[in-house]
């Protein structure tokens, strides 16, 4: 019990020992989906904010089939979850006495990109819209398609997960120049 | 439908991204860089420890099916580039923006969930001129890796874990070499 507290306290732990803890979540959605829902789901966050944003993109274009149809209006499982995963972050944080409100990345960022919070919050906006869309292009995000579709097998895992690293390696030599 | 099991999976998922230091910028950005590798270890360890409890359940029928993510080639491919520019300008992504805000990330909780619904409303509007055309270009649909090289899934699990494990030991020793010349 008292190594259990221990390890909950703990700010960081092993990415393997953390990432298999991931793998015997997807289990567990597996099994609580097939019960709860017509179709099974395993993990994702890139549906939410489409079923959050829905509402508004209706009231622009009311006759749009997308969110109609395919991601309509709601407090879906996909809403739930996001949730869910917020307030795991922040219960974690909490646990490890990491909780802190701050508007910079703690390392790296600065030394880099320098202390400007509106430089740092600009990026981070874009970079978000562009992360959603290509989510929606791909069919689903790192926990959507990577891993939801990684451990059933699906190539489009890989193959999403092959442009990703491709990319981003590529992305990161452009920003990081001579400091790469 | 009941809500404690979606906000259950979502808490123990956000949990272990903070856990495992998913909801930082500098972990993110250097897997690109070959400097950290979490990223990669969370993400192969997650895969290798899902397939094995998936296809389990599903051969000993606790489960009846599970969901295929559908393969079209061009989508999923132009998808992951595109994603991965965002990824590494932002050193985050999905749902480590939601995690990361629950750590008091201001950085994730603003501009990143305003982005997020950004990207999504204009997915949502371009969808019709955009995803029908892409998905259909070399759309397998739900297949699965076993079915496509006609082989036993748990050879295909068991090469996956070998050449993951290959991986890790090329790329940590990749890393020494590298950071012996950064030092050097």
């Amino acid at each position: 019990m008292t190594w259990l507290i221990t390890q909950l306290r703990k700010p960081e732990w092993s990415p393997y020992v953390a990432g298999a803890g991931l793998g015997l979540v997807t289990v567990l959605a597996l099994v609580l989906s097939s019960r709860l829902l017509p179709a099974p789901l395993l993990i994702g966050a890139s549906g939410a904010y489409e079923n959050l944003v829905a509402p508004l993109g209706l009231a622009l274009d009311p006759k749009n089939t997308y969110f109609k149809f395919v991601m309509p209006p709601g407090l879906t499982w996909s809403v739930w979850m996001l949730l869910g995963v917020f307030l795991g972050g922040l219960a974690s944080a909490l646990l490890s006495g990491t909780f802190k409100w701050r508007k910079l990345p703690d390392e790296q960022w600065t030394e880099v990109f320098g202390t400007s919070v509106l430089k740092r919050w600009l990026m981070v906006f874009f970079a978000a819209v562009l992360l959603e869309y290509a989510a929606g292009i791909a069919g689903g995000c790192t926990s959507g398609l990577a891993i939801s579709g990684g451990v059933v097998l699906a190539p489009a895992a890989f193959i999403f997960i092959a442009g990703m690293f491709a990319s981003g390696i590529v992305t990161a030599w452009i920003l990081y120049g001579r400091r790469y | 439908m009941s809500i404690i099991a979606p906000l259950l999976i979502g808490f123990l998922f956000g949990f272990l991204l903070h856990k495992g230091g998913m909801t930082r910028y500098h972990k993110i950005v250097n897997v690109f860089r070959f400097t950290d590798l979490a990223v990669l270890k969370f993400m192969m360890s997650a895969l290798v420890v899902g397939m094995i409890g998936i296809y389990l359940l599903t051969d000993l029928g606790v489960v009846a099916s599970m969901p295929i993510t559908p393969t079209y080639i061009v989508g999923n491919l132009l998808g992951g580039l595109l994603f991965g520019i965002g990824m590494a300008v932002a050193g985050v992504c999905a749902a480590p923006i939601a995690a990361g805000s629950g750590e008091g990330r201001l950085d994730y909780l603003i501009p990143g969930v305003l982005g997020m619904l950004t990207g999504a409303l204009l997915f949502g509007l371009t969808y019709n001129q955009v995803y029908p055309a892409l998905s259909r270009i070399a759309n397998a649909g739900p297949i699965v890796l076993p079915e496509v090289i006609d082989a036993n899934h748990w050879l295909v699990i068991g090469l996956f874990t070998v050449i993951a494990l290959l991986l890790f030991y090329a790329l940590e020793r990749a890393i020494r070499i590298r950071s012996d010349k950064i030092r050097a």
